[in-house]
């Protein structure tokens, strides 16, 4: 069984791989920051970011982009 | 002489009543033409018989063969009639309408005639009319009354059928053949209407006998069940079982189905309070007077023993429930609740709505949600089946809606069903379109499994493309390379009504070689030529429409799959007009009206999002409150954040999430992880089970409402008995509310509505004066569209053009290994619905009393599996073990389920992987094993434990609150 956080980590990068046909990976970031914005819960955000900022290793390069422009 | 304007004398067919029948279906021509009857002038439509014109004008020709929902017969020769001019006495139902006709319905020679055919049709015939149970509803008895039938000159002693047979074998109707006049309605009904041509008039002559399947017994043969035959019967020949042992109804009303997303208006018939039968009502847009077994029968479970009908609390699981009233049960969850958000904060509870309630109640829960508990985490149904729908056609089209009518399909010349098993699933309107395929339409089905419809009878040209479950967006890939690379776009469509910079990186993207039917065919497994045969079939047809189900939305891509429809349907330009669109078969009765009605974390009421500043500030002037510009948590992540300690309460309406959720055994923690769970619903299900409130819930035959279909459709829900608990389900939440000091104060669900129309653009012209004055709406309906939109984008869409999507294909990481060799996917069977709830606790349980693993030949000879055997299925996520059943609908290496009966735990292997835009679950490709076993796997071992405790614990708290009463 998935943690919680595991299970943000894959929706991300899930995300991600449904977003990057023809797209730089700051396009793909783009989209995906996007998309978190509009569907992600507040806490889920919150999770993500703090993640990143402590490990972040099995976030793909767009998915890291994407989680530090809804950090900022 | 002045002549007054009387527009009936225009067209009499615009004032047919949908009470009345007419002895033929009505015309569709648009040419009038004016006859005489019986010296009265009528104008009808050119087509319409001699029969329905008379009868339009109320004047009344004997009939017994006739029926307006069959197509004229002309066998019964009691409808006969004397034309001016013309020789004989024709049958009015079989003689078209002429202009200039004069045409006589009474004289001695006619009635005699039919005097003497009525005669000839008693002889045969029991004269118990007072002891018959159709008495009081006989059109045999009522045209013997018509034509004065006063004796019967042949007597009763010649040969006879008066002793034929009763065949009992069907839960909910019985066939008497001693009262059949062999008019053959029920055969036709059964082909026509039902398109199963279950029925069959064996024999000529004398020995005329209606015959199921192969001289088998009604339940033994191919019948359905759907009540076609039972309906068109004008004798006590097939006769609902409830009628002879009740009586005739003695009040009607008519009310909306709360089965699938057909969404079927009926008329309850009814005694007092009691239901006696279910009649599908003919006024009913959706049905226009057809059934299923389940809307039609499968009525019982409103007053099962089972129903939860006092409120119960208690403090933990593992304890007795304990009875208690309606305000102190109500006091008890709005303490806890307000208890666990100071300890754990605002967001730590969240709530449910319900796709079998209605718009208004739907409504109420997600406002007390984002009002009342002050955060966004409200979810719904829709998250595990058709979100991806609201998302991908939102992106595409700009409406989170299916585009047509139901009826549109009979304009339909090729019809491409993906992922959909209609006849099963959606049984009406899988009728409707067997009826545009025998009419010649083309037929293309994007499955992994042989679906019914492909067996069609009469069914004309048909294509299976038997996809591996998961690669759908591989063939709506291909389907749509074939008709770019080879010219057979709409390019005067898409210059118009399409964003042409989306457009072209779309095109740029789908003609590369990687999306060629001959790229996919190793991915789908799916022959190219098949491929290239279809998309080109689907371009020229004319009207091509798409009609599709969960086998689209519950994918790692289902987003993207409903995309991949959008595209195709706009590069082919069958949008915005009858006939073609794309269409999403809801699931549940209103799956569609609880999306709508804001169920959804981010979506406001009618999709407005929760962070469009405009939108949350005209409901938090209509609320009263200030609203959370964040969306709220999903249903998956709310159980994902229960087990991490973060969410620790919930309010569920009506929706059973611990059977129908996928990962039963995350489902489970999750729930046993919540401080405080309150579930009002008509049963104890399995949520229940892990409940510390519980508020009976109450039936759509007990409240006012509205529910909207797959179509768009908002038809009216009326009380018909008194709610066993006491209380509708919204004036329940409305208490809940008011409890946790947030006030409600409805006095009727239609100020709900209006409230909804207030706040809500696409419902603004909505009401239920309007409903009444219209019987149903299709939404939009506000400024623009007044009488509301049975087709959508007919000028253009919401979002002004259309966005073609790049639809990549990215294969699920729930792929097969040596491991877990097998593919899963699951589906619905015709006389089971949804959890099973309902359907379980009536006699459907006939058909289908247990979910099996359906498993092809080959994968069952592997392993050495026989029919019947126990087998244990593993997948990463759990076991589980069913009864096997060899089946060649399936391709070799993939198996199948339903999910009806809790105890099967299908949902225990299904995993977490789901659909990257929604986190709608992948139900429809889980790995798995399969392997022949001897006992109930551990999970259905300790299954049965918990519900033998829980049931336990209900018997106790009702006769705990026994005691108390004898005290």
């Amino acid at each position: 069984m998935k943690t919680q956080l595991e299970q943000l980590i894959v929706m991300i990068n899930q995300i991600v791989d449904n977003n990057s046909y023809g797209n730089t990976p700051e396009q793909t970031a783009d989209a995906t920051a996007v998309h978190l914005k509009k569907f992600w819960a507040r806490s889920m955000k919150h999770q993500i970011i703090e993640y990143l900022e402590q490990d972040g290793s099995e976030l793909q390069p767009a998915a890291k982009l994407a989680v530090q422009q809804l950090a900022g | 002489m002045i002549e007054i304007f009387d527009p009936k004398k225009q067209n009499l067919e615009l004032y047919a009543s949908p009470d009345k029948d007419y002895g033929t279906p009505p015309s569709q021509s648009e040419n009038m033409i004016s006859l005489i009857i019986d010296g009265t002038e009528i104008t009808v439509p050119e087509g319409t018989s001699v029969m329905r014109a008379a009868a339009l004008a109320d004047i009344n020709i004997p009939k017994l063969c006739a029926s307006d929902n069959l197509d004229a017969y002309g066998s019964c020769r009691l409808c006969a009639v004397q034309i001016e001019g013309r020789r004989g006495l024709p049958a009015s139902c079989t003689t078209p309408a002429e202009n200039g006709m004069k045409v006589s319905t009474q004289n001695d020679k006619l009635a005699k005639l039919r005097r003497n055919i009525m005669e000839l049709y008693i002889s045969d015939h029991p004269l118990d009319c007072l002891t018959c149970p159709a008495n009081g509803d006989c059109e045999l008895q009522d045209m013997a009354g018509a034509v004065g039938l006063r004796e019967v000159r042949y007597g009763f002693d010649g040969n006879n059928h008066l002793d034929a047979e009763k065949d009992t074998s069907n839960p909910y109707f019985t066939f008497d053949a001693s009262k059949c006049i062999a008019c053959s309605r029920c055969v036709r009904a059964c082909g026509e209407v039902q398109g199963t041509f279950a029925l069959t008039m064996d024999s000529r002559g004398f020995n005329s006998t209606i015959s199921a399947g192969q001289k088998e017994n009604f339940l033994g043969s191919e019948c359905v069940s759907c009540g076609a035959c039972v309906q068109a019967c004008p004798t006590a020949t097939l006769i609902e079982n409830k009628v002879i042992d009740k009586g005739q109804p003695e009040h009607s009303v008519v009310t909306t189905c709360a089965y699938c997303g057909v969404g079927c208006s009926f008329k309850a018939e009814m005694k007092g309070e009691e239901v006696i039968r279910m009649v599908p009502y003919k006024g009913g847009d959706a049905n226009m007077g057809h059934s299923c077994v389940k809307g039609r029968f499968a009525f019982g479970y409103a007053t099962h023993k089972d129903r939860i009908t006092e409120p119960m609390i208690r403090d933990s699981i593992d304890q007795p429930w304990q009875k208690v009233s309606w305000e102190e049960a109500i006091q008890f969850a709005a303490d806890k609740l307000k208890a666990t958000q100071e300890k754990y904060g605002r967001e730590s509870v969240g709530g449910i709505t319900s796709s079998r309630c209605t718009n208004e109640e739907t409504y109420l829960v997600q406002k007390l949600i984002r009002a009342g508990f002050g955060n966004n985490n409200t979810d719904t149904c829709a998250r595990v089946c058709h979100s991806p729908t609201g998302y991908g056609l939102k992106v595409t089209m700009g409406e989170a809606a299916g585009t047509q009518t139901f009826e549109s399909v009979l304009k339909s010349d090729a019809v491409l069903v993906i992922g959909a098993n209609p006849t099963d699933a959606h049984p009406v309107f899988g009728s409707l379109l067997r009826k545009r395929l025998r009419q010649g339409a083309k037929l293309i089905v994007v499955d992994p499994r042989e679906i019914d419809l492909l067996s069609t009878p009469h069914l004309k040209e048909a294509i299976h493309l038997q996809l591996r479950p998961g690669t759908n967006v591989a063939v709506v890939n291909a389907l749509a390379h074939v008709v770019v690379t080879e010219g057979l776009e709409d390019q005067d469509f898409i210059a118009k009504r399409c964003d042409d910079n989306d457009y072209q990186r779309w095109r740029a993207f789908i003609q590369q070689p990687e999306n060629s039917p001959e790229a996919m065919a190793d991915i789908t497994g799916v022959a190219a030529e098949d491929m290239r045969r279809a998309a080109r079939q689907f371009a020229e047809a004319g009207n091509g429409s798409i009609f599709y189900g969960l086998g689209v939305t519950e994918h790692s891509q289902g987003s993207t799959m409903v995309m991949g429809i959008a595209n195709l349907a706009m590069a082919t330009g069958n949008i915005g007009r009858e006939g073609v669109g794309v269409n999403p078969l809801r699931g549940q009765n209103n799956v569609q009206g609880s999306c709508d009605m804001g169920s959804f974390p981010h979506d406001l009421p009618g999709y407005q999002h929760v962070a469009d500043d405009d939108a949350r500030a005209r409901f938090e002037t209509e609320w009263g409150v200030s609203l959370d510009n964040e969306p709220g948590l999903r249903i998956p992540n709310m159980f994902d954040a229960a087990l991490a300690g973060q969410f620790k309460g919930m309010y569920v309406q009506g929706e059973d999430i611990a059977q129908s959720d996928p990962n039963t055994q995350h489902v489970y923690a999750a729930l046993r992880a919540l401080d405080i769970l309150v579930v009002q619903d008509i049963f104890l299900n399995e949520t229940a089970k892990f409940a510390h409130v519980l508020l009976p819930g109450s039936t759509f035959l007990e409240k006012d409402g509205t529910f909207t279909n797959a179509e768009r459709r908002i038809n009216r829900v009326r009380k018909v008995m008194t709610p066993l608990g006491g209380k509708q389900d919204w004036e329940v939440t409305m208490m809940l509310s008011n409890a946790l000091g947030y006030p409600m104060d409805y006095k009727h669900p239609s100020e709900i509505m209006d409230e909804i129309a207030r706040l809500t653009p696409t419902f603004t012209g909505v009401s239920y004066e309007k409903l009444e004055e219209m019987g149903s709406i299709q939404w939009p309906c506000n400024d623009q569209f007044p009488e509301g939109s049975p087709t959508m984008h007919v000028e253009d869409f919401p979002i002004g053009l259309g966005k073609f999507a790049v639809t990549q294909y990215v294969e699920t990481s729930e792929k097969s290994t040596s491991r877990f060799p097998l593919l899963l996917t699951t589906g619905r069977i015709l006389s089971q619905y949804n959890v099973g709830a309902q359907t379980r606790r009536t006699d459907n349980q006939y058909w289908h009393d247990e979910d099996v693993l359906e498993v092809h030949p080959s994968d069952a000879e592997l392993r050495g599996i026989s029919d019947g055997d126990w087998l244990g299925i593993t997948s990463r996520a759990g076991e589980t073990v069913m009864r096997a059943v060899i089946s060649e609908r399936m391709q070799p290496g993939v198996v199948y389920t339903t999910f009806h009966h809790p105890g099967s735990g299908a949902n225990v292997i299904t995993t977490d992987s789901s659909d990257w835009a929604t986190n709608c679950p992948e139900y429809k490709v889980t790995a798995v094993q399969v392997e022949k076993v001897t006992q109930p796997s551990e999970w259905q071992q300790s299954f049965k434990r918990f519900e033998t405790e829980q049931l336990e614990f209900l018997e106790q708290g009702r006769q705990q609150e026994e005691k108390v009463r004898v005290r």
